[in-house]
C-alpha cells in the first residue's frame, strides 16, 4: 500500500498545472534546444489496433500529438448502402469488435424506429442480457490492457480468462464467439438454449466472488499503479463536454450521463442500475468507474434471469423489409460511450444512408487535447483512458 | 463545477427550446416529434442556430453530423442531445456540386473531426473550419469523395435478382 507521505507528496503534484513540465521557449532557446517530430505507430505494440500518432516532443514532453487514422477503413457506410436492410446487420459486429452485440442493438434500434413492429418483451431482455455480457467481456480486457500498458502482466491473463468464459457462453448462444449476427430486426435470432440461463448464473456467481480479489485488490492499492496514473489525463468536466466525450472517459470527470437511464431504450427503465461518476477526470478513476460498472453490469444481468419472461423471441415482420421514408435513429450505451446510427430511408429495401457515431472516434479528440503537457509515457495510460477500438475509430 | 445540466421536465424543456429557435431564427420548419425537436434552417443560419442552442439554450452536446448525397443538393443534420432526455435535430440543404457551409467548430469543438470525416467522405467543405484536411483518405493523389452517390462501387448487389 501506497505511504501517506507519498500519497501527500503526489497530492500536492497534483495541484500544478501540467504545463508547468513544459520547457519554457527561452530555456530552449538559452540552450539551443529543439523539438524533434516522432512517428508513434501505426505499428505499435502496445497501441490499440492501427493508430499513428505525429509526437512533436520537447525532451521527454509532448507539446504536439496528431492522430493520423484510416489504416482499417473499410467504408462500412458505402458497403451498408448497398445492402438490404437485414444483410447490414454482420456488418456492424465489424464495427467496434469489442462491443458486437451493442452495434447490432443501435443499428436495430434505427431500423425499428421506421418500422411499426412490436418486439417480444422476451427478446428485449435477452438483447439487454447479452448487451450486458458484453460490457462484461469489454470493460474486463480495457483494465487488462491499461495494466499490460503500464507494465503489468498478470491481470491481463485474468481478463482474458473471464473473457473467455464470457465467448463461451456467447458461442452456445449464438453460434460464433466474436461476429454474432444475433440481435435481428425484430427480435433475436433465436430462444437461449435451455441450460444457459443457469450456466449464466452460476459464472456471474463465480465472477462476483473472483471479481474483488482479480481486479480490485490486485490493481487499486498498488503504488506504481497509482503513481503512473494518478492526475494523468486530467479533465475538468466542461472540457470534457466540450470535447464530445460520452461513456467512462466523460463520468470520470463527474457528469452524470447515461443514455441507458436519459435516453432510455429496450427495457432499462424496469431494471435498476446506478449510473457510476466519479470526480477526479484521471486515468485512475476511469479505470475505478469501469471497475464499478462492471458490477452494475452483474446486477442488471441477474434482474433479466430472474424477470425474464416466457415466449416468442421474434416480432411479426413482413417478408420483404421496407422502412417508410424519414429518418431513423437509434442510440445505445455501449462500454465505450453513445453508439448512435442514423439512417436515411428512402422506402426502398435498402437504406439511402447509414451513418455511424462510433464513441471510439468520437472519444479520441480528446488525445490532441489532453496529451500535450504530459510526457511519453503517459500516453498509453492516456490510450488506456479513452479505450478506442481501431474497428470503431475507422468504420 | 461549472457544468450544469438543463432543468426542468422533458416537456417543458422541448417547449422552451422549440419557442428559443423559433423566437431568434427565420426557420423553415419546426416541429415537436416525441422527444425531439426537429428543425429545418437556410444553410447560411446554421451556425447561429448552432450557437443559440448551445450559449442560449444550454445543450450541451453534439452528437453528430450526417451529410446526405441527394444527387444535386447535400443534406445535412446536426444531431443535438441535452443529456436528460430531449433531442434537437437540426437539418439544412445546401444546393451545388462542391457546397460550402459554416463551421461549426467554434461553438462545439467536437464537431471537429465530425466535419473533417464529413469533407473527406462528401467534398462538403466547412468555411472557417481550422484544420480542415482529409481524416481516413489519402491526403496526396485521391480526389474522389467514396460516399458521394456517383462514386460507383465495383461489387453487383446483393440479390439483385429477386427484386
Amino acid at each position: 500500500m501506497i505511504s501517506e507521505e507519498r500519497r501527500a507528496e503526489q497530492q500536492s503534484a497534483l495541484s500544478e498545472p501540467p504545463t508547468g513540465r513544459l520547457a519554457t521557449p527561452d530555456v530552449r532557446d538559452e540552450f539551443g534546444l529543439e523539438t524533434i517530430d516522432m512517428n508513434m505507430g501505426p505499428q505499435h505494440p502496445a497501441m490499440h489496433g492501427l493508430l499513428r500518432l505525429i509526437l512533436e516532443l520537447d525532451g521527454e514532453t509532448v507539446v504536439r500529438c496528431d492522430p493520423v487514422m484510416g489504416y482499417l477503413h473499410r467504408c462500412q457506410e458505402k458497403i451498408a448502402e448497398n445492402r438490404m436492410y437485414p444483410a447490414v446487420i454482420p456488418l456492424t459486429d465489424r464495427l467496434d469488435y469489442f462491443a458486437n452485440m451493442h452495434n447490432e442493438h443501435g443499428y436495430v434500434l434505427a431500423v425499428e424506429d421506421l418500422l411499426d413492429v412490436e418486439i417480444p418483451p422476451r427478446a428485449e431482455y435477452i438483447r439487454v442480457l447479452m448487451c450486458e455480457l458484453m460490457r462484461l467481456a469489454s470493460h474486463i480486457p480495457s483494465i487488462g490492457f491499461l495494466m499490460l500498458e503500464l507494465g503489468a502482466f498478470t491481470p491481463i491473463l485474468y481478463a482474458f480468462r473471464e473473457r473467455e468464459r464470457i465467448q463461451t457462453i456467447f458461442e452456445a448462444v449464438t453460434g460464433a464467439r466474436m461476429m454474432f449476427h444475433y440481435i435481428r430486426i425484430g427480435g433475436v435470432k433465436a430462444d437461449l438454449p435451455p441450460d444457459i440461463p443457469q450456466k449464466i448464473w452460476d459464472y456471474i456467481e463465480g465472477l462476483e466472488s473472483r471479481f474483488k480479489n482479480d481486479f480490485v485488490d490486485l490493481i487499486q492499492g498498488n503504488e506504481i499503479f497509482i503513481s503512473r496514473t494518478r492526475g494523468v489525463g486530467k479533465m475538468t468536466p466542461e472540457k470534457a463536454v466540450e470535447m464530445g466525450l460520452t461513456g467512462p472517459p466523460l463520468r470520470c470527470t463527474g457528469v452524470d450521463f447515461d443514455l441507458r437511464r436519459d435516453y432510455p431504450y429496450s427495457i432499462y427503465p424496469e431494471l435498476e442500475f446506478d449510473v457510476i461518476t466519479d470526480t477526479a477526470g484521471d486515468v485512475e478513476a476511469s479505470y475505478r468507474v469501469r471497475i464499478a460498472e462492471c458490477l452494475q453490469s452483474i446486477r442488471l444481468i441477474k434482474q433479466c434471469l430472474e424477470k425474464m419472461p416466457e415466449g416468442a423471441v421474434m416480432g411479426d415482420l413482413g417478408r420483404r423489409l421496407r422502412p417508410k421514408e424519414g429518418d431513423g435513429f437509434g442510440r445505445v450505451e455501449s462500454p465505450r460511450g453513445e453508439f448512435a446510427v442514423h439512417i436515411v430511408s428512402d422506402g426502398s429495401d435498402t437504406p439511402y444512408r447509414v451513418h455511424y457515431r462510433d464513441p471510439s472516434f468520437c472519444n479520441m479528440q480528446l488525445l490532441q487535447e489532453v496529451i500535450p503537457g504530459h510526457y511519453l509515457p503517459d500516453i498509453m495510460p492516456i490510450m488506456g483512458l479513452v479505450d478506442p477500438v481501431s474497428g470503431g475509430w475507422d468504420k | 463545477m461549472a457544468f450544469t445540466m438543463p432543468e426542468g421536465t422533458l416537456e417543458d424543456r422541448l417547449k422552451r427550446y422549440l419557442d428559443g429557435f423559433g423566437s431568434r431564427h427565420g426557420l423553415l420548419e419546426s416541429e415537436i416529434v416525441g422527444d425531439a425537436v426537429r428543425v429545418v434552417a437556410a444553410p447560411g443560419d446554421v451556425p447561429a442556430v448552432l450557437a443559440t442552442a448551445k450559449e442560449v439554450l444550454g445543450i450541451p452536446h453534439l452528437s453528430f453530423i450526417t451529410v446526405v448525397d441527394r444527387v444535386g443538393s447535400f443534406e445535412i443534420t446536426y444531431a443535438l442531445i441535452d443529456f436528460r432526455g430531449a433531442r434537437v435535430n437540426l437539418k439544412t440543404t445546401v444546393e451545388g456540386d462542391e457546397p460550402v457551409i459554416g463551421t461549426a467548430t467554434a461553438i462545439y469543438p467536437t464537431a471537429n473531426w465530425h466535419e473533417r470525416e464529413a469533407y473527406d467522405m462528401f467534398g462538403v467543405a466547412f468555411a472557417g473550419h481550422p484544420d480542415l484536411r482529409r481524416l481516413y483518405m489519402w491526403q496526396d493523389h485521391f480526389d474522389h469523395h467514396p460516399l458521394l452517390k456517383s462514386f460507383e462501387i465495383s461489387t453487383r448487389r446483393t440479390f439483385e435478382g429477386l427484386r
